[in-house]
């Protein structure tokens, strides 16, 4: 059996961040993954077993479980039924990408491993849906405009709308570390459902020159509506994306019985695509 | 002044303003009605040259999503003005199926075919040769879908032409116990290429929305890849996400 990683060599967790909105899990996954990612635990290498983990960190067999299954689903690690969990070959990793199917576990991920300026400009132009959404979130909604970069190359522009009532509670610092649902997480507004819409759009002159890339470029637009449990909106994000550095992924499976004919939905999800 | 228009993409200038008025248009960014910007302005935005800006606007203007008025300008048209190709259908994740059962399927290729590298190279298990099924599906005979599929040798004598016209390579598949269980899909966003463009009657260069899919049986056999090119103007794809319980704010509200 290979040599197995000491659980001693990967840190803690961060007592102070208990109750700071962030699953346990997360911060176990977000330890694994920087050992993973820094070469603490080489390709190859065995991790510390799960109980060796659940005694290190105090934490219950099933959150280590859950820690481990995302980092499989990630393709970094592998599990071989008796005989422990392996670090994999770290493939192809200069492309982003949004997991659909674990979005709310998986943005602040990404958010983590990109940098961040917050525009000062609010973006000049709006679709007419924008402009529509817009007047859901009440009198003069502030907007966020952020850029996004990954290894110094810009490759997202975004813009969160919320309404005034909500943008005077959010400091310029932490608009520009957080995603929109750890923003309004921070502020108490609970958001449960995400409508995502996503289509191809060509680069216009603003996206073109923030995103360094000529005129009429394709770019991947992804819009989310977020809404709280009585289905108010509460904030609108939009975001243009450069497809050779970002693309969305998501994990499928078929609805109801083997025997349906129709539709997918989202794996591990209850009822998650929708029709209009 | 910016050179960003410039053609390293292989299209052309006029193009490329054309392809971002049009959208403009479209989407509502330049409402009905309203005033587009003035010629120098759009030269000054694009760091183009006034002839093709005009050559964009002629274009525009033929398709009538514009008019140009005499001394006053240019403007929108209304919508319902406009050809019936600039209006939306909107579909969502698991509506290809069903498109698949509503509209119309013309099979452009059939065909056995070695396979392709980046398939050998993801998913190895797809064997030596596939066959190659490509699709064209229309909505009131607007082209709308382009599909590229891929099938591993071993079910290619499953599928036939004749019945691809009017059912998926899924559901036949299906009906000969090869259940589709599993799929992992990347959504992206493409240029047309010559041959996408002169199906999906776009211009060379027009952003396509790109969806490719591998499907797989419960045991985690491969059964299709398809690559699905979507016209931006006909198609947005949408899904809803509910959030799970587990992720939610634990925390009670302060401010209550």
């Amino acid at each position: 059996m290979a040599k197995s990683t000491s659980t001693s060599k990967l840190g803690r967790l961060d007592a102070k961040r208990a109750g700071s909105g962030i699953a346990r899990y997360y911060q176990l996954y977000e330890l694994l993954s920087n050992a993973l990612r820094d070469g603490t635990i080489p390709p190859g290498r065995a991790l510390p077993s799960e109980p060796a983990l659940v005694a290190q960190h105090k934490i219950s067999r099933t959150t280590v479980r859950r820690a481990l299954d995302r980092l499989e689903s990630e393709k970094r690690i592998v599990r071989l039924r008796g005989s422990g969990t392996f670090a994999r070959e770290v493939q192809d990793a200069k492309k982003l990408c949004l997991d659909l199917h674990s979005f709310y576990e998986h943005v602040p991920t990404t958010a983590a491993r990109t940098s961040v300026a917050v525009l000062k400009d609010k973006p000049e132009l709006r679709s007419a849906a924008v402009r529509e959404l817009e007047r859901q979130l009440g009198e003069s909604p502030i907007v966020i405009q952020k850029l996004r970069k990954h290894n110094g190359t810009p490759y997202q522009l975004c813009a969160t709308y919320v309404s005034e009532a909500i943008g005077r509670r959010i400091r310029r610092g932490r608009a520009g570390q957080v995603s929109t649902v750890a923003l309004l997480d921070h502020l108490g507004i609970e958001t449960v459902r995400a409508e995502h819409t996503m289509t191809a759009v060509a680069a216009d002159s603003a996206a073109s020159k923030a995103l360094e890339v000529p005129l009429g470029t394709p770019l991947l637009r992804t819009r989310v509506v977020f809404s709280d449990a009585s289905s108010a909106v509460q904030a609108v994000y939009e975001s243009l994306s450069r497809p050779d550095h970002f693309n969305v992924r998501a994990e499928l499976e078929r609805k109801g019985s083997q025997r349906s004919q129709t539709g997918w939905r989202l794996k591990g999800t209850s009822a998650s695509s929708h029709r209009r | 002044m910016t050179k960003r228009t410039q053609a390293r993409t292989g299209i052309a200038r006029y193009q490329q303003v054309y392809t971002v008025l049009s959208q403009a248009l479209a989407e509502g960014t330049i409402a009905a009605g309203e005033a587009l910007p003035s010629e120098p302005t759009l030269v000054r935005r694009y760091g183009v040259s006034r002839t093709t800006v005009r050559r964009a606007l002629a274009r525009l203007a033929s398709e009538g999503s514009i008019v140009r008025r005499r001394g006053s300008g240019t403007f929108a048209r209304e919508v319902s003005q406009r050809s019936p190709n600039n209006r939306r259908l909107t579909r969502v994740l698991d509506d290809l199926q069903r498109l698949d059962e509503t509209t119309v399927s013309t099979v452009l290729e059939f065909v056995r075919v070695p396979t392709p590298e980046f398939l050998r190279r993801e998913t190895p298990e797809f064997g030596e040769t596939v066959l190659l099924v490509r699709r064209l599906r229309s909505v009131n005979e607007v082209p709308v879908i382009l599909a590229t599929s891929y099938v591993p040798g071993r079910l290619a004598p499953l599928l036939n032409k004749v019945r691809l016209r009017k059912t998926t390579i899924l559901v036949t598949l299906d009906k000969l116990g090869h259940s589709a269980a599993t799929a992992e899909q990347q959504t992206t966003a493409v240029a047309a290429e010559p041959y996408v463009a002169r199906n999906l009657k776009c211009p060379v260069g027009a952003p396509l929305l790109n969806v490719r899919m591998l499907t797989r049986d419960q045991h985690g056999h491969a059964l299709d890849y398809t690559s699905v090119m979507y016209r931006p103007d006909s198609y947005e794809l949408r899904t809803r996400i509910e959030r799970p319980t587990r992720t939610r704010l634990t925390r009670l509200r302060r401010s209550h």
